[in-house]
């Protein structure tokens, strides 16, 4: 007898989906990196594209887009909540697709690292041309175009973390191939 | 960090059935984009701030503006500057520093922008998080998505609490003296922190998913719900007040 | 009389993710059999497979945690084989060592409430249930409270009133009585005994309270459990576990004196909790301790013991008083370089893939040392721990783990270093060791512990908490 494959766990994928979504709302709040033009970036993103490359579509984009609207609610922005929401959750269902590995038994974070950029360079289009077209409606697309350039920066950190981190984490915590599957 | 964002008051809005509530929040969120008479978008914003002022008291209140003024700041510098057609209003010499039309449409952006703050603000003030979660299952979410939702909740004061201590202990390790002040990670030490945060919370989820298991979700019973929202007065009532709200507001101030 | 738990030529083993070895084994050719109504205690040192064995009969493992099962497990009757946990929601209740665990919800009520939902109870039942729970483990005025705010002693109670709002047959406890005060211990035993179930409890520690309250008595060696009368297994497992402490041994030659001292020092630390809104003020006088001194910090839960920590090691301020080295007064950062604090919970400072980058990572920015030289520095340090410097520091034991939270202070040479709650999952000796080894070159060593036996034996002075005052006491009272 040895533990089954996946396939019949239901609460395993709520599991991940819930603890991954607390670590991306206390990343959006708690963990800043000084800027020298805005004061902080986030790192919300590291842990969305993190999700992505090793828990696939799913989990990446429910992880991206509920932690994201909850930080924003918890964060006193509740009426990003909505946009983050999509924004997000598009940024990992994306990355994660894209990045996927053919490799039965590979997490996306075993591919070719081209494969990787390339999925992350698309999150950090969707990232910062949904922030865009979003802050365009609620105030002007004048005043959106500022933080155009700011969001880039902050998906672009969080791709090229994101790589690092995972391939860390792989490493210090083998098992998280076995939540992965 | 706190991880609630109810805040205890009073009014009528917590009498304000959650799953009513929603509706007239959305339903007026939609109304700000139609075409409205800036009037009107100005009586919804001093209408949701009176709202939060009697509800939380002034200080609490004026907290979202607070949150928002950058970018008030930066739509009063960029939108005239940007906008340029029209009669000129105000000048620096030959240059144009904004046109009539410009500020027509900074007053509609500024109005609806702080409307739709005030207004998803206040709901999440004076719901409390579990009606929320009945609310949106009410409306068809399903369990797992609404558990989904909870079991976040769960976690965030306890990682955050965990990162806390991650970052300390990695500042303890290093062997040398180093500039470190809470809430910032320096560049050379965001990989460790970060790796371990993520281990430790992954190491989370399977204690999770046996704790799922072992209090029975999967079973074939249909579960029973131990909370549920109680509409004082009726749900039909509390349901007529939010169709009524945005409707009555539209006919008085549409500019059609 | 119907036997409730039943187990046959039982075999577990871990998968293993470094070394030679595909799989650890854990467990081998167990039998264990509990019948109905009885209630047995199994004492076993940490690391052991108590929790592993209690996950095992719940069927939560291999399930969640890969490695290897074999051999026959029943649970009334039922085979293991075939059922799904979720199975056995109304036939047995774990209670875990952590209560972190097994907490998932948001408020106190819902945490009782949500197995019963799973049950499909009404909800007129549940009310019932969740009201009685409460107030049965003294939590009703905690209702809609925050499980996470909740102190660690009011967080297993939780969960014994989740336990007991489910009303199952056979209860498997996993150290029930760690983190609980004299008087619901008390009450915990009571509720043991006088109720009619099957209840399966284990132990890392004999405390005073089992003598005579259990049916049937078995400790966990050599992978197995054997069963005997109590007195024997107690002195069997106590002299196999060397609780009996030995002599503690001088530490060598210290070749510098060095004092940290902390005179009228006020901290005050806004606490978020359930119980006060008021913010925590601890007072210190006179605190000192001097290279090569062994000194207990003791005071009940919450008392402020890690606050002081923080302070003295500079993670966070004081609001005014002096904090001295060598009689110079120092900074926060100053502090911090100069005093270790290992954490309760090992993992927040582990992250690197194998023990020997784990421990060189400290010594990453010393440039006065060649590569040889910190090759050299990293194995003797990890042979003075035990640890293996190829193995993975996040899949090792627990306590394989503290050894190497310690070898990784031990290699940075802290004059000062204070410990938090090291008794706590290690045996006594391996407690012991880690302080010895600590102290071995001259360093000094705080030890916080609310467990007095541990105190008295291993410190040779003793701080104490109380009404948020710091005071020197007598060691061990």
């Amino acid at each position: 007898m040895s533990n089954g494959e996946t396939g019949n766990k239901p609460a395993m994928r709520i599991a991940l989906m819930a603890v991954l979504t607390a670590v991306v709302v206390v990343f959006t709040l708690l963990v800043r990196v000084p800027t020298p033009i805005k004061g902080y970036i986030s790192l919300c993103d590291v842990v969305i594209v993190f999700s992505a490359y090793l828990f696939g579509p799913w989990v990446a984009a429910i992880a991206g887009g509920l932690g994201t609207g909850i930080a924003d609610v918890i964060g006193g922005y509740a009426q990003w909540a909505p946009l983050s929401f999509l924004i997000h959750g598009l940024q990992g269902l994306l990355i994660a697709i894209i990045a996927r590995s053919p490799v039965k038994g590979n997490v996306a974070a075993d591919s070719p690292l081209i494969r990787l950029v390339i999925a992350g360079v698309v999150g950090m289009i969707v990232m910062a041309g949904g922030y865009y077209l979003a802050g365009g409606f609620l105030y002007g697309f004048e005043a959106a175009l500022v933080e155009i350039p700011l969001n880039l920066m902050q998906s672009g950190v969080g791709v090229v973390l994101g790589i690092i981190v995972s391939r860390s984490v792989l490493k210090a915590y083998p098992p998280v191939r076995s939540l992965a599957l | 960090m706190t991880s609630g964002t109810f805040i205890a008051g009073r009014g009528m809005l917590y009498l304000f059935d959650a799953r009513a509530k929603l509706l007239t929040v959305l339903a007026l969120c939609v109304m700000v984009f139609l075409p409205l008479r800036p009037l009107g978008l100005w009586v919804l914003v001093a209408a949701t701030v009176l709202g939060a002022w009697h509800a939380t008291g002034l200080r609490q209140a004026l907290q979202p503006l607070r949150a928002i003024l950058f970018l008030l700041v930066i739509m009063i510098l960029f939108t005239p500057l940007t906008y340029r057609d029209g009669s000129a209003v105000l000048r620096v010499g030959s240059f144009v520093l904004a046109t009539r039309e410009a500020l027509e449409n900074l007053n509609v952006l500024v109005a609806r922008f702080m409307g739709i703050t005030y207004l998803c603000t206040l709901f999440i003030w004076t719901t409390p998080m579990a009606d929320i979660n009945l609310a949106f299952r009410w409306y068809g979410l399903s369990y797992k998505a609404a558990l989904v939702f909870t079991l976040a909740f769960r976690f965030i004061p306890s990682i955050a609490e965990s990162f806390v201590m991650i970052q300390d202990s990695h500042a303890l390790r290093t062997s040398e003296q180093q500039e470190i002040s809470r809430g910032t990670v320096h560049l050379t030490d965001i990989v460790p922190t970060v790796t371990s945060a993520l281990v430790v919370a992954l190491k989370s989820i399977p204690y999770l998913a046996m704790s799922l298991e072992h209090r029975g979700l999967g079973r074939r019973e249909r579960r029973t719900s131990y909370r549920r929202l109680v509409a004082r007065g009726g749900l039909f009532t509390h349901f007529l007040l939010s169709v009524m709200i945005p409707t009555v507001f539209f006919l008085v101030f549409n500019t059609i | 009389m119907k036997h409730m738990i039943e187990v046959r030529d039982l075999s577990f083993s871990y998968r293993e993710y470094s070394g030679s070895q595909r799989l650890r084994p854990l467990l081998s050719a167990l039998d264990l059999t509990v019948k109905e109504g009885e209630r047995m205690l199994i004492l076993g040192p940490p690391d052991s497979g108590k929790s592993t064995l209690s996950r095992i009969l719940c069927a939560l493992v291999p399930r969640h945690a890969e490695g290897e099962l074999s051999g026959v497990i029943r649970i009334a009757g039922e085979d293991l084989v075939a059922t799904e946990p979720w199975e056995l929601t109304r036939a047995i209740s774990l209670v875990t060592q952590n209560p972190q665990e097994q907490l998932m919800m948001t408020t106190c009520a819902d945490e009782i409430a949500f197995p019963l939902e799973s049950l499909g109870t009404d909800r007129d039942t549940i009310i019932r249930r969740v009201d009685r729970a409460l107030e049965t483990w003294g939590l009703t005025e905690l209702a809609e409270v925050n499980p996470q705010e909740l102190s660690g002693g009011e967080r297993k109670r939780l969960l014994l009133a989740v336990t007991d709002a489910i009303d199952a047959p056979v209860w498997i406890m996993d150290e029930p009585f760690d983190d609980l005060d004299e008087l619901w211990r008390a009450r915990l035993m009571d509720h043991l005994t006088n109720a009619a179930r099957t209840v399966l409890v284990f132990a890392s520690r004999y405390l005073d309270e089992f003598r005579g309250s259990f049916d049937a008595y078995g400790r966990i060696h050599d992978r197995r459990i054997s069963f005997g009368a109590e007195e024997r297994i107690v002195i069997d497992f106590e002299r196999e576990s060397e609780q009996l402490f030995t002599a503690f041994e001088e530490p060598g030659n210290i070749d510098a004196q060095r004092r940290l001292a902390a005179r009228d020092l006020t901290i005050i630390h806004a606490r978020r909790s359930a119980s006060s809104a008021q913010p925590f003020r601890l007072r210190v006088e006179d605190f000192h301790i001097d290279s090569g001194e062994v000194v207990a910090l003791v005071g009940p839960n919450g008392a402020g013991k890690s606050t002081l920590s923080r302070v003295l090691c500079g993670l966070d301020p004081c609001e005014e008083g002096s904090l001295t080295v060598d009689g110079e007064r120092v900074n926060q950062k100053q502090l911090q370089v100069r005093v270790g604090y290992l954490f309760q919970n090992p993992d927040y400072g582990i992250f690197l893939p194998s023990v020997r980058e784990e421990i060189g990572w400290s010594l990453r920015r010393r440039k006065d040392l060649s590569p040889q030289e910190r090759e050299r520095m990293i194995i003797d340090c990890a042979a003075l721990f035990h640890l293996d410097p190829d193995e993975n520091p996040t899949m090792m034991s627990y306590g394989g783990r503290k050894h190497l939270q310690a070898a990784v202070y031990h290699v940075l040479d802290r004059p000062f270093v204070i410990i938090d709650e090291l008794d706590s999952g290690v045996t006594y000796a391996a407690a012991f060791e880690i302080v010895a080894l600590l102290r071995s070159r001259g360093a000094a060593v705080v030890v916080i512990t609310h467990d007095r036996t541990f105190a008295k034996n291993l410190a040779e002075r003793q701080y104490r908490i109380i009404d948020g005052r710091v005071v020197e006491t007598e060691v061990g009272s």
